[in-house]
C-alpha cells in the first residue's frame, strides 16, 4: 500500500477525549488520505462515534490536535479542573486552544451522517438537500427575503436537482423525508452531506439495519460516490462484510484506544483484534 | 439600619422565602419527573387561597378544619389536571405539554375569575396566626415566625420520604431515567400521582402561610408568586429539593431587603434578572445535574 | 392538479374578494359593527400571531416574551406619537421629559422605529438568552417581558412612560384601513422570507439543531436573526395596538397576552402563517362576539339559563383551547399552508398522503403551493 504518496486529508494526533473521569477516547492516532476509503471498527462502545463528534467540532477534545490538509483546525489541552483529572497521554505536547463549532467544520469541507439518522423530519427530501446549501449563501436576509438574489437561488435549486438525479432520489423529491423507506433515508442522509460538497466523508454505520441485498447495494454506492465526488470516506461500520469490501484501510477501537490498523487482511488476522471482538477464553 | 429592624428584616425574608422554597418544590419535583414546567403550579396555589375563603367564610368551618380541607382539595385539583391535561400528552412532543400547561393555568385565572370575580376577595382571618409576638425587641405576628419552621419540617419530612419508602426510591428512580424506570416495573402512573399530591399538598401550605398576613385574593394573585418560585427552583438547579429550598430562601431574603433598601419598585426586576444571570452562567443552577444529549 | 398559472389567477382573484369584502364593510357597515371590529383586531392578533409563530413553529424557539416586545414597540410609538398640544395633558402629574417635549413623529415612522426598538431589545436579550434550552429559553424570555413591564411602570421613567397611569391620546388609524394594509405588508414580507434560503435554514433547526449544525448553519446567527425579525414585527403588533386602543399602561401586556398570542398559534398549528391567520381571526371573532352571548345572564320562558354571567365568556373559551391543545395538537393547518391543490383535495372529500405519526389536515399539499 502505497499510503505515503497520497497527500493526507485527515490527521489525528494524539486526540484524547475525556468525559469527567471516563476516558471515550485514548491518545488516537489516524489519518485519511485523499481517495481512502478508511474503516473505523471496534466493539460497542468503543469511542468510534465520539472520534466523529471530535472531528465534527460536536466535543471538544480534551487534549490533542485535528488537522484537515495538514493544517491545524482543532488543537485542546487539558485545563481548568480537567488539568488534574487528566488520566491520559502527552498533556504536556499541546499548548494552544483552537476549537470550531459544527458548522465551521462542514464549511471547511468535512461532512458526516448520524447513527441514528438525523433528517430534517417533516420536510421534503429536496428541502432537505436544498438545505445544505444555504451555509454558501451570499444574499443576507434581506436581500434573500426580497428574492434579489433569485440567480442565486435558482443555482441552488439546480445544483440540488442535479445531486438528487445522482443519487436517484429524483422520483422522491416532494416526499416527506420520513415517508421514505429506511435504506432511502440513510441515502438521503448521504445525499444531504454530499451537497455541503465536502472532500471529506463521515458515514456513521451507514449499513445498519440493512439487509444483505442493501448492504451490497451501500457498498457499491459508497464505492461510486468515492469516484465521482472524488471524496475521502471514513466510516463506522459493523457490517463486517461492508467493511471489508470497501475500505482500503482499517482502524480498530477498543475502550477508546487504537488496538490495530492496517489492510482489511492484516486486521482480520490480527489477535488483539480476534480478543477485542470474541474476548479471551 | 438598627440591629432591630435588621433582624425584623431578615425574619420577613426568610419567612417570604419559607412560602417561595415550599411553591418551588412543587416546580421542582413536577419538573424532575416530567421535564414540564407547570406553568399552572402558581394558579394552583391562588385556587387554594379560594378554597380557604370558601371553607371559612362560606361554610363558616373553623381554621383547623378547614386547613385541612383546603390541603385536601388542593391535592385533588393538581391530581385532576394531571390526569386531564397532561397525561393524555405524555408522548408528545414537550412543546405540547408545556402548552398544555399554560393552557391549564389561562383556565383557572378565567375560571377564578368567573366564580369569584375578578375583584379583590378577603382573606379569612386566623386569630391564632396573626397574633403578634415579641423576640426580644423583634415584633413579629405568629405566622411569620412559624413559616420557616414548617417549611423546614416539610422539607425534611419529604427527605425522609424521599430516601427511606418505596414510593420515594420510586419517584428518585423515575427522575433519573424515566423510561429505565418504566421497564424495571415501577408503576409510572401512581409516581406521577404522588408527585403531584407532594407538590400541591405544599402549594396549599404555602398558600394558607402567605395569605394569612395579606388582605385579599385575586385570580391572578398566583402568577407572579409563581413565576418567582420557578425562578427559585431554576437557581437551586431544577430537581434538586434542597436546591429549591436554598433557592426560595436567597430569593425570599433579596427581595426584602432590595425592599427594605427602598427599590421595592424593582424587587421584583431583581428576580428575573437574577434567573437570566443564573441561566447564563450556571444553567443547571447550584445543585443541578448537568445532562447532555446524545448525538 | 391546477396549473401554475391557474393557480396564480384564482390567488388573484380571492385576494381581491378578501380586499372587496374588507372594502364593503369599511364602507357600508356601521362603526359600531362587530364585524369591524373583529376585523381589525382580528388582523393585528393575526401580525403578532405570526410574528410568534415565525419563533415557537419555524424555529423550534419556545419563547414567550411576545407580549414584552408588544409593550416596547407600543411605548416607543405612543411617546414619539403623541401630538405635542396633548403631551402636557397626558402627562399631566410628572410632566414629560424635555427631550420629548416637541417630538410628534408620523405614523409610519413611529410604526418603523416601533420595530427597530423591539428588534433592537431582542438583539441584546437574544445573545445571552437563546444559548439556553427550549424550556429554559421560554421562562428567561417570560421574565425579560415582566422586566420590560415593570421597568416601564417604574418611576425613573415617569417622564417617559407615564408610569402607572400609561400614556393616552395616541393617534389612531388614519383609515380604516390602515391597519389592513400595514399588517398585509408585514405578512407578506414574513411569507418571503419563510420561502427564502434563511426561512429553510430556520425549519432545519426547528427539525433537528444538530443536523442543521452538521449541515453548516450557523446556529446563534440563524436564531439570533430569527429572534430579532419576529421581535420586530412584535415590535409594530404592539404599535398597531395601541393606535387601536388610543390609550395603553403597563397592564395592558400581561403575560397573559401571550399565552392569548400562543393559544392562536397553537390552533392555527405550529409553523402555518396561514393558520395563524385563519386562527386570529376566528379566536378574535369567538372571544369578542360570538361568545359574548355568555358573558349576559339570559332568560328563556321565564326560566333562567343557568351558568351565563360575566366571566363565563372566558371560561368556555378556555375549555375549548384545551380541548384544542388536547386533542387536535396540529392544530387547524398543522405545519401545512393554504394551497390551491389542499383545497381541491378538500372539496373532492379525498385525504392527503398519511405522514407517518401525524394527523390528517385541512389543506395541505406543497409547501410552496
Amino acid at each position: 500500500m502505497a499510503k505515503d504518496m497520497r497527500e493526507n486529508v485527515l490527521r489525528l494526533s494524539d486526540v484524547t477525549m475525556q468525559f469527567g473521569g471516563v476516558v471515550a477516547v485514548n491518545n488516537l492516532n489516524m489519518e485519511v488520505n485523499r481517495g481512502e476509503i478508511v474503516g473505523l471498527i471496534g466493539p460497542n462502545g468503543a469511542g468510534k462515534t465520539t472520534v466523529f463528534n471530535v472531528i465534527t467540532g460536536v466535543y471538544a477534545p480534551t487534549n490533542g490536535a485535528v488537522a484537515l490538509n495538514e493544517k491545524t483546525i482543532l488543537e485542546n489541552y487539558p485545563q481548568g479542573k480537567m488539568k488534574t483529572m487528566y488520566k491520559g497521554e502527552n498533556a504536556g505536547k499541546y499548548g494552544k486552544v483552537q476549537l470550531l463549532s459544527p458548522d465551521k467544520i462542514t464549511k471547511m469541507g468535512v461532512a458526516r451522517t448520524f447513527q441514528n439518522i438525523r433528517l430534517f423530519k417533516e420536510l421534503s427530501v429536496f428541502e432537505n438537500v436544498l438545505i445544505a446549501k444555504h451555509m454558501n449563501i451570499k444574499a443576507n436576509v434581506f436581500s434573500a427575503t426580497f428574492m434579489l438574489n433569485h440567480r442565486e437561488e435558482k443555482q441552488m435549486q439546480e445544483e440540488t436537482m442535479e445531486l438528487l438525479k445522482l443519487l436517484d432520489l429524483e422520483k422522491n423529491k416532494d416526499d416527506v423525508a420520513t415517508s421514505l423507506p429506511y435504506g432511502k433515508q440513510r441515502h438521503l442522509e448521504i445525499a444531504r452531506a454530499l451537497a455541503t460538497k465536502p472532500q471529506l466523508l463521515l458515514l456513521d454505520e451507514p449499513a445498519a439495519g440493512m439487509n444483505p441485498q442493501e448492504s451490497d447495494d451501500l457498498m457499491h454506492f459508497i464505492g461510486r460516490i468515492r469516484d465521482d465526488f472524488s471524496l475521502s470516506i471514513l466510516m463506522i461500520e459493523h457490517h463486517m462484510q461492508v467493511v471489508m469490501g470497501v475500505c482500503e484501510r482499517i482502524y480498530v477501537l477498543d475502550y477508546g484506544a487504537l488496538i490495530a490498523e492496517g489492510t482489511p487482511s492484516e486486521v482480520q488476522n490480527n489477535p488483539k483484534v480476534i480478543e477485542a471482538y470474541l474476548g479471551v477464553d | 439600619m438598627s440591629i432591630t429592624v435588621f433582624l425584623q428584616y431578615c425574619l420577613a425574608g426568610i419567612s417570604i422565602g419559607g412560602i417561595y422554597a415550599l411553591i418551588a418544590i412543587g416546580y421542582t419535583m413536577v419538573y424532575g419527573i416530567l421535564r414540564l414546567i407547570n406553568f399552572a403550579h402558581g394558579d394552583i396555589f391562588m385556587m387554594s387561597a379560594y378554597f380557604m375563603i370558601f371553607a371559612m367564610v362560606n361554610f363558616m368551618i373553623p381554621w383547623y378544619i378547614s386547613a385541612v380541607i383546603v390541603i385536601v382539595s388542593t391535592v385533588a385539583l393538581g391530581v385532576i389536571i394531571e390526569k386531564v391535561a397532561y397525561k393524555p400528552l405524555r408522548n408528545a412532543p414537550r412543546m405540547s405539554i408545556m402548552i398544555s400547561a399554560i393552557g391549564v393555568s389561562y383556565l383557572l385565572q378565567n375560571l377564578a375569575t368567573y366564580l369569584f370575580s375578578a375583584l379583590p376577595k378577603p382573606y379569612p382571618d386566623i386569630p391564632v396566626l396573626n397574633r403578634t409576638i415579641y423576640l426580644g425587641e423583634v415584633s413579629t405576628s405568629l405566622v411569620t415566625f412559624i413559616t420557616p419552621i414548617i417549611t423546614i419540617a416539610a422539607v425534611a419530612g419529604l427527605l425522609a420520604l424521599l430516601k427511606y419508602t418505596k414510593i420515594g426510591m420510586a419517584m428518585r428512580a423515575v427522575a433519573k431515567d424515566f423510561e429505565t424506570a418504566q421497564l424495571m416495573g415501577i408503576k409510572i402512573n401512581s409516581v406521577i400521582s404522588m408527585t403531584f399530591v407532594i407538590g400541591c399538598s405544599l402549594a396549599a401550605v404555602g398558600s394558607m402561610l402567605y395569605f394569612t398576613p395579606r388582605p385579599s385574593v385575586f385570580p391572578l394573585a398566583g402568577s407572579l408568586p409563581g413565576l418567582k418560585c420557578f425562578v427559585a427552583a431554576v437557581f437551586g438547579g431544577i430537581g434538586s429539593i434542597p436546591g429549591a429550598v436554598l433557592g426560595g430562601f436567597i430569593i425570599g431574603l433579596s427581595e426584602t431587603f432590595i425592599k427594605a433598601a427602598g427599590y421595592s419598585e424593582f424587587s421584583d426586576v431583581f428576580t428575573f434578572i437574577l434567573l437570566i444571570v443564573v441561566l447564563m452562567f450556571k444553567p443547571t443552577g447550584l445543585f443541578g445535574e448537568n445532562m447532555t444529549e446524545k448525538v | 392538479m391546477m396549473t401554475k398559472k391557474s393557480k396564480r389567477i384564482c390567488t388573484v382573484i380571492a385576494l381581491a374578494a378578501l380586499a372587496g369584502v374588507i372594502f364593503c364593510i369599511g364602507e357600508f357597515a356601521s362603526t359600531s359593527s362587530m364585524l369591524r371590529t373583529v376585523l381589525q383586531l382580528g388582523s393585528i392578533y393575526a401580525l403578532v400571531a405570526v410574528s410568534m409563530n415565525l419563533l415557537n413553529g419555524f424555529t423550534g424557539l419556545f419563547s414567550l416574551g411576545q407580549a414584552g416586545f408588544m409593550a416596547v414597540g407600543a411605548y416607543t410609538f405612543a411617546v414619539l406619537t403623541i401630538p405635542v398640544a396633548y403631551k402636557p395633558g397626558v402627562y399631566y402629574l410628572y410632566g414629560v421629559a424635555d427631550a420629548l417635549a416637541g417630538v410628534s413623529l408620523p405614523t409610519w415612522a413611529g410604526l418603523l422605529l416601533a420595530g427597530v426598538l423591539a428588534s433592537l431589545f431582542a438583539a441584546v436579550i437574544g445573545a445571552p438568552v437563546l444559548r439556553l434550552k427550549s424550556d429554559y429559553f421560554a421562562i428567561a424570555t417570560l421574565g425579560f417581558a415582566e422586566i420590560v413591564r415593570i421597568v416601564v411602570a417604574s418611576s425613573p421613567l415617569n417622564r417617559v412612560t407615564n408610569g402607572s397611569l400609561g400614556l393616552n391620546s395616541i393617534p389612531g388609524y388614519g383609515s380604516y384601513y390602515t391597519p389592513f394594509f400595514v399588517v398585509f405588508i408585514c405578512i407578506a414580507i414574513m411569507v418571503m422570507l419563510m420561502r427564502s434560503s434563511y426561512g429553510r435554514a430556520f425549519k432545519a433547526i426547528r427539525e433537528d439543531e444538530i443536523a442543521a449544525e452538521a449541515m453548516g448553519i450557523n446556529l446563534a446567527k440563524h436564531k439570533q436573526m430569527a429572534f430579532v425579525i419576529s421581535s420586530f414585527f412584535a415590535g409594530i403588533g404592539g404599535a398597531l395596538m395601541a393606535m387601536y386602543l388610543r390609550a395603553i399602561t403597563p397592564t395592558t401586556f400581561p403575560v397573559l397576552l401571550t399565552y392569548n398570542i400562543l393559544l392562536i398559534v397553537v390552533i392555527g398549528g405550529m409553523g402555518s402563517i396561514t393558520g395563524s391567520v385563519i386562527a386570529a381571526f376566528l379566536v378574535t371573532a369567538a372571544k369578542e362576539w360570538w361568545l359574548r352571548f355568555l358573558d349576559v345572564p339570559m332568560v328563556i320562558g321565564g326560566f333562567q339559563v343557568p351558568l351565563l354571567r360575566t366571566g363565563f365568556r372566558m371560561v368556555v373559551f378556555s375549555i375549548i383551547l384545551m380541548l384544542v391543545v388536547l386533542f387536535w395538537r396540529r392544530g387547524i393547518m398543522g405545519q401545512n399552508e393554504f394551497s390551491w391543490d389542499g383545497l381541491c383535495r378538500l372539496l373532492r372529500g379525498e385525504r392527503r398522503k398519511k405522514r407517518p405519526g401525524s394527523k390528517n389536515s385541512v389543506g395541505g399539499g406543497a409547501v410552496n403551493g
